[in-house]
């Protein structure tokens, strides 16, 4: 199971929900491949590819907002994953009856949300922390 | 969750900035490669993971545990890793299972023995026991280094080039059965290459990093290979066929064909990469007015399954930078010279990126969906 800890967090309270929010509907999957209910994959699959889309998006707009100088390469790397998304869609909707497909999915819902989006988005922790400590003072 | 995480990491030797904020993750029982050009700074995020070196920037951690970050660095021994380089750095006046025992000191003499032994069975090597390093082959000594890196159940295993010192033979079937041992361990591993191919054949996940000290791209070795992001990416797998041209109505025209370049906008400058095994070879019989680029074969190339063919595209429009073109193609078929044959396009294997004014490529690529070929050459 996915558990976030400390050293993931961005202390940006509105991102790190939404991170908290995919690492669990990712092990909602993984519970339900662990269950033998890969027929249930497909919609929680789509919800997290769903909420990762909207995740992407507020998030350029608010790094934009705070004027964090790569938002072009941010921006370029999450539409750089929408294939792989694709790629999870379609695991997902052969996860009923291949085991091959289940333990694809698995796989690499798990380096899709902490490789490609966490620790991706670590990117800007130092940005945010310097930000945040010059605000304050 | 278990395994490796790297986490913004830099690093740098005096003025020399060998990682650039590099963060990955390694969950347990997966094998990540990371592949790049000498000076990459590959090497130095192993050394970083093992504790080999100081972090200077950024934090590291092992099954949830921080190991390194600005404050603290937990020395190699306590760090619960295995390590397993190219010279595979057996003791020599040790036998074979006093050199798999060694890394399990801590442990009752018996229980060391019978886990050395247990590895050494895993590896297929329990009948080497009593031998001594000298006296075995590259490979096998190959094999006990692996055995003593995992006898200890490490929470990480970091390979560097562990099949550099290999022939190829001996290469191929010495990855197949680190592969299989490796997976059946469940541990999380990180191997450093240089080599695209075994890179492909091992990983779970491959991390390419560029001379920048950052990570290009990261994925499957699939995404990788049919989605490479950038032209250097692409170039990493071996010889590519390169055109240069500007986006009009939404397409591309290359002398292989037309290529629809879906989100870039008419009058962007582009470099079009095509693998060799996209471009496609037709026999015209003769006949000149087949659809396709006219070409003349200039050589053929046997190297065993398949042929790899040099051509030059013939059209007085293809500029003279762009004229040789090579094709792979499989073995059967080998044009003669005089063949009237014209070429196409595959679009699986090709891939279009913006450039600067220069013809160097500035942003991420954009996969092709579909390509039409040029009208018949009259």
């Amino acid at each position: 199971m996915v558990e976030l800890t400390s050293s993931f967090m961005l202390d940006y309270e509105t991102l790190d929900r939404d991170h908290q929010r995919l690492a669990d509907i990712v092990n909602l999957i993984v519970g339900a491949i662990d269950g033998d209910e890969g027929e249930k994959c497909e919609d929680l699959v789509i919800d997290f590819v769903k909420s990762a889309k909207a995740h992407f998006a507020k998030e350029e707009a608010l790094l934009a907002k705070v004027g964090f100088p790569n938002v072009k390469r941010h921006h370029d790397h999450h539409e750089s994953l929408n294939f792989k998304m694709e790629h999870l869609i379609e695991f997902a909707k052969n996860a009923g009856d291949n085991k091959l497909a289940r333990d694809s999915l698995r796989k690499e819902l798990v380096f899709f949300l902490m490789d490609d989006i966490i620790t991706a988005d670590m990117d800007f922790k130092n940005f945010i922390e310097k930000k945040s400590n010059a605000e304050k003072t | 969750m278990k395994g490796l995480h790297v986490i913004g990491v830099s690093h740098a030797y005096g003025n020399n900035k060998v990682l650039n904020n590099v963060s990955l993750m390694i969950p347990a029982g997966e094998l990540v490669c990371l592949l790049g050009p000498s000076g990459s700074g590959k090497t130095t995020l192993l050394r970083l993971a093992a504790g080999l070196e100081r972090l200077q920037q950024g934090e590291i951690l092992i099954n949830d545990e921080v190991v390194a970050n600005a404050k603290m660095h937990l020395p190699p021994e306590h760090r619960g890793i295995g390590l397993m380089f190219q010279e595979y750095a057996l003791f020599p006046h040790l036998s074979i299972i006093d050199n798999v025992t060694f890394g399990l000191d801590g442990q009752p003499k018996d229980k060391a023995h019978r886990r050395a032994m247990e590895m050494l069975d895993q590896v297929g090597m329990t009948a080497y026991a009593e031998s001594y390093p000298h006296m075995l082959s590259g490979g096998q000594q190959q094999r006990i280094a692996l055995a003593r890196a995992l006898a200890p159940e490490p929470k990480l295993l970091l390979l560097d080039e562990p099949y550099s010192g290999l022939d190829t033979n001996l290469r191929g079937q010495i990855r197949e059965d680190t592969l299989s041992v490796l997976k059946a361990s469940g541990v999380a591993t990180v191997m450093v290459t240089h080599d695209p191919e075994e890179a492909m054949f091992m990983a779970d996940r491959i991390k390419i990093l560029g001379n920048n000290g950052r990570i290009l791209q990261a994925g499957r070795p699939h995404d990788i290979y049919y989605h490479p992001q950038h032209e250097f990416v692409a170039k990493l797998f071996g010889l590519m066929n390169r055109f240069e041209s500007v986006v009009k109505d939404g397409h591309v025209d290359i002398p292989l064909g037309r290529i629809p370049a879906k989100g870039l906008e008419n009058g962007r400058k582009v470099a079009v990469l095509v693998r060799p095994e996209g471009v496609t070879l037709t026999s015209n019989g003769g006949a000149k007015s087949a659809a396709g680029a006219p070409l003349e074969v200039v050589s053929t190339h046997l190297l065993g399954h398949d042929n790899i063919v040099r051509v030059a595209l013939t059209a007085d429009n293809v500029p003279a930078s762009e004229r040789d073109v090579y094709v792979r193609i499989h073995h059967t078929f080998e044009p003669e010279l005089s063949q009237q044959i014209t070429a196409g396009i595959d679009p699986e294997y090709a891939f279009i990126f913006p450039t600067d004014e220069e013809g160097e490529s500035t942003g991420t690529g954009n996969r092709l969906l579909s390509v039409s070929q040029p009208e018949a050459a009259e």
